[in-house]
Order: structure tokens, then sequence, then C-alpha cells
């Protein structure tokens, strides 16, 4: 289940982003990021596994551009904010 | 029809750039403007195309700006660096892209002048400019007038030791040479992508390596609630919705282009200057050529005008440009204003046949105004 959703500003990092999990092999979709992300309005996300999120966290930061911030969707459907 | 007119827009291409418009034209709907697969269809052409122009400039994706041409890419730059007043050194054979840009600023511009195919005495006579202090330096890679080319990179190395932004108009270079913004410490490299690179008019790139203000301000598909531009590239430049079709073809011609051996279109692209210079010379046509020139040959042929000239090639099915090409000051430099030349120019899929055809076509007009002389 992809509970991670790292969010970026824009369409381009975005995609950027993808490209380097892409390269790495790691699973992860691009979206629309939820409204209550997105504060400022039309923001993406990468979701992935919980699991693949340090080496997720490692990649991105050396590679490709940091999250505005980085949230785990809880059982509940919530969001709780683990980073960066 | 032989088509030698590639310096205004290449009009072959290769086929998989039609291709690449005509699908995104059907499955492609606005990129970065809703989650569903169209619109993601549309995302994904269009950084492709970002990415392939990355890797071929040798830049990061983000610093890749689509504009609808390089003078657009042109304004953005130098409305970024520049005020009122601004003083900025300029190659005497800028576009009217450059110069009427400067001229709607207001900037005082110091055009620089040599001999046009001597790159030593282009970077001494630049060099010397530089004092006192300008607020910019610009200047184009390929003169689109008369081929030669400029030492971009020692030009940079010049501003970076002063720490001048220089901004290169790469419109004549992008496909041809090789284009390389960090290299030459440029903070602006702005290209046509229907030109030398093979997309279709209405595309264009700015790489940015600065800071730059929007041309153009309105909805980017992010920071939807903040009432200012985002202050990250591409975003910044790019309000609007994104010409995708253009994008993807563009992209196309740029992988084409990846896929070749540079150094073999090159020099077959040389072989080809160098026979038509001298198929010229060989007619006693005088023709503007040098050491360093790149994809275009100016000439005038005795006794006509320039445009009566390129009508009687056009009437044998052989496509040039006459006139001032858009760059008067170029012509004052290079002694042709105001009658201007005609301008033979090339592109990667220019033919050996298409160069012959032209001189052939070169040797019947002149047979024929010689006929006609009293």
């Amino acid at each position: 289940m992809y509970n991670v959703y790292w969010i970026l500003r824009s369409v381009t990092p975005a995609q950027k982003a993808s490209a380097v999990l892409n390269r790495s092999g790691m699973q992860h979709r691009l979206l629309r990021a939820p409204r209550i992300l997105a504060p400022e309005g039309c923001a993406y996300a990468l979701t992935l596994r919980e699991r693949d999120l340090e080496r997720a966290r490692r990649l991105l930061e050396r590679e490709a551009t940091p999250a505005e911030a980085v949230y785990l969707r809880l059982g509940d459907g919530t969001f709780q904010r683990v980073g960066p | 029809m032989i088509y030698l007119d590639n310096a205004a827009t290449t009009l072959q291409k290769p086929p998989e750039v039609a291709a690449a418009m005509l699908n995104a034209l059907k499955t492609c709907a606005n990129p970065g403007r809703g989650g569903h697969a169209a619109a993601r269809r549309a995302g994904e052409a269009v950084y492709q195309t970002r990415a392939l122009a990355a890797r071929f400039f040798d830049m990061e994706p983000e610093q890749v700006c689509f504009t609808s041409n390089a003078t657009e890419g042109l304004n953005i730059a130098l409305r970024t660096l520049l005020r009122p007043g601004s003083r900025v050194v300029i190659s005497g054979l800028e576009h009217n892209a450059v110069t009427r840009t400067l001229a709607g600023l207001g900037a005082v511009t110091v055009p620089v002048t040599a001999p046009l195919f001597d790159a030593q005495g282009w970077l001494s006579a630049f060099e010397a400019a530089l004092n006192p202090r300008p607020d910019a330096v610009v200047c184009l890679h390929v003169s689109n007038v008369y081929g030669c080319v400029l030492p971009v990179e020692q030009i940079g190395a010049l501003c970076a030791k002063r720490e001048l932004p220089f901004v290169v108009d790469a419109s004549q270079s992008a496909g041809l040479l090789p284009v390389l913004p960090k290299a030459w410490g440029a903070a602006f490299v702005a290209m046509p992508g229907h030109k030398g690179l093979l997309g279709p008019q209405g595309t264009g790139l700015l790489l940015c390596r600065a800071q730059t203000e929007p041309l153009c301000f309105g909805g980017t598909g992010s920071h939807s609630a903040q009432a200012e531009m985002p202050t990250e590239l591409p975003d910044r430049l790019e309000a609007g919705t994104l010409n995708v079709p253009g994008i993807a073809g563009l992209g196309a011609g740029i992988s084409y282009l990846l896929r070749q051996s540079p150094a073999l279109l090159r020099r077959r692209e040389t072989q080809l200057l160098q026979n038509a210079v001298h198929g010229l010379q060989q007619l006693g046509i005088p023709v503007f050529s040098g050491a360093a020139q790149a994809g275009v040959v100016s000439f005038r042929m005795p006794g006509m005008d320039c445009e009566e000239a390129a009508d009687a090639f056009a009437r044998r099915g052989i496509a040039l440009r006459a006139g001032l090409h858009c760059a008067p000051l170029a012509h004052r430099t290079g002694g042709t204003f105001p009658e201007g030349t005609v301008r033979m120019s090339l592109s990667a899929l220019s033919r050996a046949a298409d160069v012959e055809q032209f001189l052939h076509s070169a040797r019947e007009i002149q047979a024929a105004r010689r006929r006609a002389a009293p």
C-alpha cells in the first residue's frame, strides 16, 4: 500500500523525482497532491510504500528536489507529517 | 523545391517530429492541470522533451524553459537583467531580437565590431569594451547573416572573470555546434526549437543559469493560492497552457539529433558549406566566408538587387532568403547595409545534391544576367 506522500510544489520537480525512483526500480505513483496537503494550491505527490521511505529520502535528497513535506497516511485516512 | 533557407526555419524534419505532434494532439490534454490520464500523458510528453533538452545541453531539466521562439527567450533574459539606462556590450552582429529589445528597454548599447571571421579580433574587441564595466554582455554564437562563429566560450570567460551576466543567442548554432551554457558561464542561452533542433515553428528554449523575471503572468498548475508567480523554474517562466504538440515535436527533433554522431553531422555540414563557397567563388560571385563559419553563406550576385536575385533562384525552385535578415546592425558591421545579401543556409538534412542544384542555378542566373546586360 502506497501510504507515504512525498509532496513537491510543481510538476517538473515531481517528474524529475519520479525519474530518479524509476531508475532505482522503486515502485511509486505520481499524482496531484490531495488538496489538504497543498495549502498553496496545486502540488504533486509521489506516493510510495512506507518501507521504501528512507531509501527514497536518500535518493531524492541526493539526486533530485527535496520534498516540501512528507506525510504518512494513517489507517483512519488522516495524514501525519513525518518530514522533512 | 530545394530548400536552403534553414537559418529562417528548417522545413525538412525527421518524420517522427510530425508523428509526435499528431500523437500529442490526439492524446494529450493540459500538462500539470489535472490528475487524469490525458493530463498525465501531456505532462510526460513535456517532461520527456525537457529531459532530452537537458541532456543535449548539459543542464538540469528545471533549467530548461519552453518559449515560443528565441526572441521570447531573449526578451525574458534581457528584461530580467537590464533596466532603462543599463549599459550593454553586444556584438555588432546581433539580430533585431536583441537590438529592438534593448531599444525597447531604453538600454545603452555598445556594439563591438571586428573583421567578420576573425575570432581573435572579436575576442579582443569584447575585452576592450568591458571597460567601463557594463551591466551585461550579449553575443550570438553564429551570425544569421554571415555564418561567422563567435568565440563565445572565451567571451564567457572574460565575463566570468568580471562576474558579468552573459547572454548567448544560439539561434543559428543549436543543433549544429555544441551549445554548452555551463562551459560558457552563460546566465542565459536562448534558441528556437524550429531551426537546427528540427522541431516545429512556435517552439523555443531558454536555458537558465540565473534568477529570472517572468515576461508573462498567469496560471502554472502550481502554487495556485498565491497571488505571485512561483519563484521556481520552469514554472516562473511558463504561465498559461504550453504548446504540447509543438513541444512533443521538438522532443522528437532533439531525440533524432541525439541518435546521430555530432562529429559526422558537423563534417557533412562543413563539407556542404565549403562546396557552396567554392562553387560560388568559381563563378566569380562575391561570397562572405572564413575559417570559423557554420551553416550560413551570404553572397551578392554581381549587378543584381539581392531580392531580385533570390526571386530568380525561387523561380528555379531554390528557396533562399535575401535582404537584411532582421539584422541591420550585422549588415552595417559587414559593410552590406543597406543593399543586403542573398543567404543560403543548411541543416542536418541538407544534401550534396541540393548544393549542386543551387550552384547550377547560380550559374544559369549569372549567364542570363550577362546575356541581358547592354
